[in-house]
């Protein structure tokens, strides 16, 4: 069935892509972003304590948690004809070469305002062990007018 | 603008010892940013790394089919924006730099050859559990004067 805002209910799910993360993701991450921290690159670096936190080598970049969710958002609106309108994220736990992260998105409410309709999720990622590692909070807008747009 | 793009320094410790240091920091001055001209190219790139592969940002042909009239970029290509759109010298690319959180809304696409200006500034800094934060405000623009989006965002500065 084609999501409408309509036929859209709280409680409902959506999957993400799963994004099986190496030491060639990171680095392909760091050519498509420029961010090219040595946080991302550097194990050497990445053996000493950042404040009280040791990272014991190079992490992913919490950005790239942003990206997937964000592709599952898109992928999921445009064939709504749904815009993605804002996301919020916040990092709970380092990501690391070797881990499979997956993002999901639960529908938190609806709401009509005065010239639009607007879906607000709740976001999160979550790794191979079940753990969350990032949380956050979207918003994706049904237009009134191209709701029914393929 | 090209020349900027051409002479991006991937060694962030080269110019450390010129960024500002969490004290520097003043909230609410400008940032130094540098236009940015967005290629296809560098819009697949960033697609591929994070697994993105909807036609819209590939295929030129589907694109002109839907309600966009062409090729677009992610919404998320803020990420690569925020590191094409600063100089060498911005505090953004200090070692060390841990990204504590973003919010960003989402206005109008960016798109193949757009030329995308960032305005910025540090909005807020604090000192929370022995850590040094920054409150970052990002809005980018296209050629024409339009948002394309808006950020804030946190990061924690090197000690």
């Amino acid at each position: 069935m084609t999501t409408t805002f309509d036929n859209l209910s709280v409680g409902d799910t959506i999957d993400g892509p799963k994004f099986a993360v190496s030491r060639e993701s990171i680095r392909l991450f760091c050519d498509g972003s420029l961010d090219y921290n040595p946080l991302h690159l550097d194990d050497n670096y990445m053996k000493g304590n950042f404040g009280k936190t040791n990272f014991g080598g190079i992490i992913m970049h919490g950005m790239n948690n942003f990206g997937l969710i964000t592709r599952m958002l898109t992928d999921w609106a445009y064939p709504a004809g749904a815009i993605h309108r804002r996301l919020e994220t916040r990092w709970i736990k380092p990501v690391k070469p070797g881990d499979t992260i997956q993002p999901v998105g639960i529908v938190k409410a609806k709401q009509v305002t005065q010239n639009s309709r607007w879906v607000l999720i709740d976001v999160l990622v979550k790794n191979q062990n079940d753990e969350k590692v990032a949380t956050g909070e979207a918003m994706v807008e049904f237009p009134v007018a191209t709701s029914a747009a393929a | 603008m090209a020349q900027a793009q051409a002479a991006f320094e991937t060694d962030f410790w080269k110019d450390a010892n010129l960024r500002k240091v969490w004290d520097d920091i003043v909230p609410g001055e400008p940032r130094k940013t540098i236009p940015y001209l967005l290629t296809k190219e560098a819009i697949e790139l960033y697609c591929r790394s994070v697994g993105e592969d909807h036609p819209l940002y590939f295929d030129e042909a589907y694109a002109k089919t839907t309600p966009y009239g062409g090729l677009i970029a992610p919404p998320s290509i803020h990420i690569l924006l925020m590191f094409a759109c600063t100089p060498a010298d911005d505090w953004m690319r200090s070692p060390g730099t841990v990204n504590a959180g973003q919010s960003w809304s989402y206005n109008k696409p960016a798109r193949p050859g757009d030329t995308i200006t960032l305005q910025a500034r540090a909005l807020d800094k604090f000192i929370k559990r022995e850590r040094l934060f920054v409150v970052h405000d990002n809005v980018f623009f296209n050629q024409h004067g339009d948002v394309i989006c808006s950020g804030r965002g946190q990061t924690i500065r090197p000690m």
